[in-house]
């Protein structure tokens, strides 16, 4: 196998939701859903094999990306990053995936690859991942015998590996109505602007004023899954967000993670700039300015 | 394994073809239809050699997208571009600000371009450097693509011409 020509494999094309349950159910963990490949198509041409891939090109009704204020945003198994890119309500009351979405990858990718597709990955790097886990949400699991929700807080296992059966497709994900006073920001350090994040970050705090009511602060490529940091977000919590309380979060954050060497970066560094980031993206959260990155 | 029967429309030109599954897009407009100006850099959605147009004005990677899954698709590649054997007009700026050497990024990059000026008709800077971003020159260094692109720019607002030439 090489870059080029991918393993074969049987690859299925279902025009419908039930359909595409139907041969989940028959291949099981001899099956791969594709939604835009970007990862799955990648792994093909290299160490992964699978017998079946079935593919969510025809199947319709996956594609809702729904906002409203009272129930939230869900994002359905086919939107892409370049359609969240382009929304409005997103860019309003979910910044930070929506600079997640500004920074992933290429224009190329973010046209095929979906953000339900970073999710089922399971990959400690994923930018929007990293987002969404901060804000919070729940993912729509559907099998022959029914659906299930299943939070974000309790979807990642460990590397590569979630809570989903090998008969389930992931139908959509549902991110609560953002609170009163909410405010979130996603920040990531990258070799180019191309590749995957050496480290990245995400915070959805809420505000009364300068004082934070809840925090939810992740970091990612720091552990074999994306990490959510409770020390950092004990303080945070009830506290007034001042320099000097940052400047104490900073040198915490250290404390809860454990990152690796890889072919990104090494534990030194990411040990090094943790800190920083995760003070940088609490800032640009209260400071927010929108889409700067 | 099974073959898929698929039809694209290519360039205009409506194309019937048998793929296997495992078949790339970029594969079958090359080895299959002939669309050698499509390229192949890396293979997976670095370089963007192989941008190919869908369905309009959307870019993505034929190395990233199998063939099987996009019957009845309509796609331009650079070789669709001319119109009365005329260049695009994005084509030609890049020919005249010299931002080709070698020519392999050429043909990604000219789709890309035309893709980015019909979403934004005068992006700065900037907003051309991250429009390009997942094109890779080898040999130019970017600043001859930066200036082709303003020049492309200029030119289609110029002319009245729509992105695609028309
Ligand atoms: C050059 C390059 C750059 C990249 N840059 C970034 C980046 O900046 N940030 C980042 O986070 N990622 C990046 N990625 C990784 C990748 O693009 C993302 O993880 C993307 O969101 C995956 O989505 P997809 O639709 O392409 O998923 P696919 O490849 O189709 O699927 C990914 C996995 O999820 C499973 N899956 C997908 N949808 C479902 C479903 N509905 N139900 C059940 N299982 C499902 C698949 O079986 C597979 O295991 C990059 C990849 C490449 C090749
Ligand atoms: S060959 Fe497709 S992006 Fe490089
Ligand atoms: S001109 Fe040679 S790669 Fe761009």
């Amino acid at each position: 196998m090489s870059s080029r020509v991918m393993r074969d494999f049987e690859l299925l094309l279902p025009e419908s939701i039930e359909e595409t349950i139907a041969l989940l159910a028959r291949h099981k963990d001899k099956s791969a859903v594709l939604a835009g490949g970007t990862d799955l198509l990648v792994a093909l041409k290299f160490d992964y094999a699978i017998d079946n891939v079935i593919s969510l090109a025809l199947v319709p009704g996956l594609d809702e990306l729904d906002f409203d204020s009272a129930k939230g945003l869900t994002i359905g198994a086919k939107v892409t990053i370049a359609e969240v890119l382009r929304s409005q309500d997103v860019k309003d009351h979910y910044p930070a995936l929506w600079q997640a979405a500004k920074v992933f990858a290429t224009p190329q990718l973010r046209n095929t690859a979906t953000v339900l597709g970073n999710i089922l990955r399971a990959s400690p790097a994923g930018d929007c991942s990293a987002a969404l886990y901060a804000t919070g949400g729940s993912l729509l699991l559907k099998n022959a015998n029914g659906c299930r929700n299943v939070d974000l807080d309790d979807f990642w296992i460990s590397y590569g590996v979630t809570a989903r059966r090998a008969d389930e497709l992931a139908v959509s994900l549902h991110v609560p109505a953002p609170e009163k006073g909410q405010k979130s920001a996603f920040r990531r350090m990258t070799r180019t602007t191309e590749d995957l994040s050496k480290i990245n970050a995400a915070v959805c705090l809420q505000m009364t004023g300068e004082t934070c009511r809840k925090a939810r602060v992740v970091m990612g490529c720091v552990g074999p899954t994306l990490l959510r940091l409770p020390k950092v977000e004990k303080i945070l919590e009830g506290a007034a967000v001042t320099p000097d309380l940052l400047r104490d979060i900073s040198n915490v954050v250290i404390s809860e993670i454990a990152p690796i060497d890889d072919q990104r970066s090494s534990a030194e560094y990411r040990n090094k700039v943790a800190g920083v980031l995760v003070k940088r993206v609490i800032e640009a959260a209260l400071n927010a300015k929108g889409d700067d990155q | 394994m099974k073959k898929h029967a698929i039809t694209l429309t290519v360039n205009g030109e409506e194309r019937d073809l048998l793929v296997s599954s495992n078949r790339t897009l970029l594969d079958a407009l090359r080895d299959d239809l002939g669309y050698t100006d499509t390229k192949y850099g890396c293979g997976t959605g670095e370089c963007g050699a192989c941008t190919i147009l869908v369905d309009g004005m959307t870019t993505i990677n034929g190395c990233l997208t199998l063939a099987a899954t996009m019957n009845g698709k309509s796609i331009t590649t650079a070789a669709g571009l001319a119109r009365n054997g005329h260049l695009h007009p994005v084509q030609e700026a890049f020919i005249e600000n010299d931002a080709i050497q070698c020519g392999f990024c050429t043909p990604g990059m000219v789709l890309k371009t035309i893709s980015l000026l019909d979403e934004n008709p005068a992006p700065t800077e900037a907003e051309i450097r991250h429009g390009l971003e997942g094109n890779i020159c080898r040999c130019t260094g970017y600043t001859k693509i930066v200036e082709a692109v303003q020049d492309a720019s200029r030119r289609i607002s110029g002319s009245n011409t729509s992105a695609m030439g028309e």
